[in-house]
């Protein structure tokens, strides 16, 4: 595989920054877009445009049977039993949101326990919050190892009669710690408790499969895969799409509509009330077909070897600290460089080109348990290479000059 | 080249070794500051006496060098004056990092301007202005006595 050919797909490398050119570490944040993405983008309205599901005329045939084949590309791409599981959402955090929201409403009550870990983003946190302050549910929170792991044994733990839902993430945007999804699903499970896997990081950067995870929810963020923002995917049994509430209510998403009663629409219409993001979404086929094209098994051993390279870089540089050491470690390598703060390396590493993100990553619980107040994180795409980790260590480097460190 | 003037030595020198950064005892007014986006956070402490003159200032909190070095430079630099020559000073710095070239305030002397210009540099860092307007914000709610901690995402 030829990741400088891959590099050549993503017009912005195109573009210097500061002069330099652009290294881009920021892809657990939002990935680039290849330039098929952005032409599909275009082409759609300029040549095709209409909206889906609405109209008889031809521009309207012709629109809904793209936006349903990205449905179709998107459930072979996770394996999901029926394309009629994928649900289209403006992100993954509103894919959450559903979640939370109608299995609260439905199924949750005073006194009900939700489990979570200590490396959820805030969006695998504040919809649950909210179950907190409306139904009175509990939420607990499974503890991360001295490695910023989370072990099987730290779920199981909290689980008692009253769990009523597992909501965690596949790969932490912090720590880069792959979590057991297989077997905490199994654990779950046994107890007859749904889980829900937060895959915003898991999705861009490993196989998934829905059948073989068996997990009752995933939530994907498209334009961390390359795709259009704009745009994430709720992943969820048919089951329980057949039984949660609506979530908007709207156009497309009714049956029938009279003034003293509606019916709601089969799936996956229930869920996609409104008019939808359709350019995004169509777009978003041509996402999983370059993802397909590379292939998940090669992208996976490109940014593994690459991350490990990372470690090593960056463990020889005496000032820097990784944060984490999970032995299941996904493209993420945040740090701290003694005594200078994050955004102070994230400003002066931006003069080189060099982008990475400062700050809590939206992992306020975690930054909080480790007791920093800030970490700066360098994350991988497809398109990074060995000499993107040399620049990033020189960069690195040069704060420690400024800094006289 | 502009990271040598955002990161000028008087910068570095107050971000690594922040001067009033303590709790002031007996103080009479205080906030806090936050900033969400970063985690950055800052509680100021003031003790004014009868005349409502600074005695003393001081701050606890963590951030950036730039936060850290705006905050020590600050608080030498309104320790001993009256508590509407503060407000000035605040208003005065607060327009100079927004958009104006100098500070027009007839309070400080010009070897004080000299180094509160040196953190005219974040004008360039649009993101980083936050880090050095969040003490000052949050001096002011102080002396307003506001009660209200600063949010670094609802002021400008
Ligand atoms: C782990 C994790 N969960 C959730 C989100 C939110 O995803 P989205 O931007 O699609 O709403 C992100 C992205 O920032 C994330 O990294």
């Amino acid at each position: 595989m030829n990741i400088e050919n891959i590099k050549k797909q993503f017009p912005i490398f195109n573009n210097k920054v500061h002069n330099n050119d652009l290294v881009y570490l920021d892809s657990a944040n939002s990935s680039q877009k290849p330039q098929v993405v952005v032409d599909r983008i275009y082409d759609f309205y300029t040549k095709e445009f209409s909206n889906v599901g609405r109209s008889v005329h031809y521009l309207a045939v012709a629109a809904t049977n793209l936006y349903e084949e990205t449905r179709s590309l998107v459930q072979k791409y996770i394996n999901a039993k029926d394309p009629n599981e994928i649900v289209f959402t403006k992100g993954a955090t509103e894919a959450i949101n559903l979640v939370a929201n109608t299995f609260g409403q439905k199924f949750l009550k005073e006194g009900d326990e939700i489990i979570l870990t200590e490396l959820e983003h805030h969006s695998n946190y504040v919809p649950w919050h909210y179950l907190r302050r409306s139904k009175g549910v509990q939420i607990k929170f499974a503890e991360i190892n001295s490695d910023g792991e989370i072990s099987l044994e730290s779920i199981q733990k909290l689980i008692s009669p009253k769990t009523k839902m597992i909501a965690i993430t596949h790969l932490s945007n912090v720590t880069g710690a792959i979590l057991p999804i297989k077997e905490i699903t199994r654990l779950a499970h046994s107890k007859n408790i749904p889980i829900l896997i937060d895959g915003c990081q898991g999705a861009p950067h490993l196989r998934i499969d829905m059948q073989e995870i068996g997990c009752d929810f995933y939530a994907i963020s498209c334009h961390k895969m390359y795709g259009p923002t704009g745009l994430g995917i709720l992943y969820a049994k048919k089951k329980w799409l057949e039984a949660l509430p609506p979530y908007q209510g709207g156009g497309g998403m009714i049956s029938e509509v009279k003034k003293d009663g509606i019916t709601f629409g089969d799936l996956p219409n229930k869920y996609e009330a409104g008019t939808m993001a359709t350019a995004q979404v169509i777009a978003f086929a041509e996402s999983i077909k370059f993802l397909n094209q590379i292939g998940i098994k090669n992208i996976e051993k490109h940014e593994n070897e690459l991350t490990k390279y990372g470690e090593e870089v960056l463990r020889k540089n005496n000032s820097v600290t990784l944060v984490g050491n999970p032995k299941n470690k996904g493209s993420v390598l945040s740090f701290t460089l003694d005594g200078i703060h994050a955004h102070d390396i994230a400003t002066i590493l931006d003069e080189d080109g060099v982008a990475i993100r400062a700050g809590h990553h939206c992992c306020q619980i975690l930054h909080d348990k480790l007791g920093l107040a800030a970490t700066a994180r360098a994350s991988l795409g497809i398109y990074n290479t060995r000499e993107d980790i040399d620049k990033l260590n020189e960069s690195i480097n040069k704060c420690k000059k400024i800094f006289n460190k | 080249m502009d990271l040598k003037e955002l990161y000028q030595e008087i910068i570095l020198d107050h971000g690594k070794n922040p001067r009033n950064l303590r709790k002031t005892e007996n103080f009479n007014k205080d906030a806090k500051g936050h900033n969400p986006l970063c985690g950055d956070k800052v509680h100021v402490y003031l003790k004014l006496d009868e005349d409502k003159k600074v005695q003393d200032i001081s701050f606890e909190g963590q951030g950036c060098a730039i936060s850290m070095a705006s905050a020590s430079i600050m608080t030498d630099l309104v320790k001993g004056k009256e508590e509407h020559e503060v407000k000035e000073i605040v208003q005065d710095f607060l327009e100079m990092i927004k958009k104006k070239d100098k500070l027009n305030n007839k309070i400080l002397e010009e070897n004080e301007k000299t180094k509160l210009m040196c953190l005219s540099g974040v004008k360039k860092y649009p993101m980083r202005v936050k880090c050095a307007t969040l003490s000052w914000h949050t001096l002011t709610s102080a002396i307003d006595n506001t009660q209200e901690e600063i949010n670094s995402e609802n002021i400008d």
